[in-house]
């Protein structure tokens, strides 16, 4: 057999091997998402008053039930999209010449409502010079965006200020986001990529642990970085380095 | 007069949840576990609506839906699909036969509540 040859069949059994992947992946979550959704209609029913009236304890606890129900969802959805997209990547990704200022516009222009309805100031220092076009996916590049402004505005309080920056230099482009948030506690900045981390001050505040690994596996397909600096009580700075 | 709806669903479970609120709705609901069981109600009823599961034994849904698209009667009537198969490629192949995302409604992400609503707007 040829180098060739090997090369095309280990080829298709990667192929295969993703297929077979792709397919467990989506039986798994109509299997769960069955689950969570029989779940779901009984919780309402019964939140609803169909079995009966229920007193305020008992209202409560179910309450806290379809919530944990509805965050479990969430996750399945989320588990879902973030296997597909390993599933493809390398493959998914489409590079073009894009104008990131109005990307980050279009990103923010997203949150400023929900950034109004908490108190919370969002802010794009739009740069005074032309920032020139940059190689990205444009769609996967959004989504890092949306989930650091997302994580910002989740993680800070009524007057607290987002503030997003960027900068070209001679070699890259700068991007940053700092929020005047609640902070990472420094023992937790080394996990905060992983998959399924939270912050250990996060507990009361829903999530998935899956954002922060998404933007860290976008943006090393770009062959991008992401550094964080944080003081709890005072905020967290996100920069993001994309070479030109 | 009473509205029909045809149901199918295999998950048996989920489907005496939907029956019994559709009947608390006042719709006459005919509810079917599998596509043989689908095409026999329609030999004698004539709904107002379907609401289809993709994913269910004999022809599935898809399977069903391409088969009542070829039906010139059948093909008229409003149809939602309720499932919870959610990608792209599920969405994309339920318009490729004529039904719309925004009827395209993932169990998981909805109470019966809104499937009545849904179905409201459709049955009038």
């Amino acid at each position: 057999m040829t180098e060739n040859h090997k090369e095309s069949r280990s080829l298709e059994e990667l192929v295969q091997a993703n297929e077979l992947k792709s397919n467990l992946i989506s039986i798994s979550a109509h299997q769960l998402r069955t689950s969570l959704a029989a779940l779901k209609w009984i919780l309402k029913m019964l939140l609803d008053g169909d079995a009966g009236k229920l007193n305020s304890e008992q209202e409560n606890l179910i309450k806290k039930g379809y919530e944990s129900n509805e965050r479990m969802i969430t996750l399945v959805g989320e588990m879902l999209e973030l296997a597909h997209r390993e599933t493809t990547a390398g493959v998914a990704y489409h590079f073009e010449p894009e104008n990131i200022v109005e990307l980050i516009d279009e990103t923010v222009f997203e949150f400023i409502s929900e950034s109004y309805k908490k108190g919370i100031e969002l802010i794009f220092l739009k740069p005074d010079t032309l920032i020139s076009p940059i190689k990205i996916d444009r769609e996967k590049m959004r989504v890092v965006f949306e989930n650091l402004i997302e994580n910002a505005i989740k993680y800070s309080s009524r007057e607290d200020k987002i503030f997003i920056s960027i900068k070209e230099e001679e070699n890259d482009i700068v991007i940053s986001i700092k929020d005047t948030g609640m902070g990472i506690p420094e023992k937790d900045i080394p996990l905060l990529f992983g998959k399924f981390v939270r912050g250990s001050n996060t507990a009361s505040i829903p999530g998935t642990g899956l954002g922060l690994y998404t933007v860290k596996t976008v943006l090393d397909q770009h062959n991008g970085t992401i550094h964080v600096e944080s003081t709890p009580e005072n905020g967290t700075t996100f920069s993001i380095t994309l070479s030109k | 007069m009473q509205k029909k709806v045809i149901i199918v669903e295999d998950d048996s479970f989920l489907q005496g949840l939907a029956v019994s609120k559709l009947q608390k709705e006042g719709y006459e609901v005919s509810s079917a576990s599998n596509s043989d069981e689908l095409f026999k109600i329609l030999e004698t009823v004539k709904p107002d609506i379907f609401l289809m599961d993709l994913v269910f034994p004999g022809l599935g849904g898809f399977g069903s839906i391409k088969k009542i698209k070829e039906n010139l009667v059948l093909s008229q009537i409003p149809m939602i699909i309720f499932s919870n198969l959610a990608e792209d490629k599920d969405f994309a192949q339920a318009e490729a036969l004529g039904v719309p995302a925004n009827n395209f409604m993932v169990k998981s992400n909805f109470t019966l509540e809104e499937l009545v609503e849904r179905i409201k707007t459709l049955v009038k």
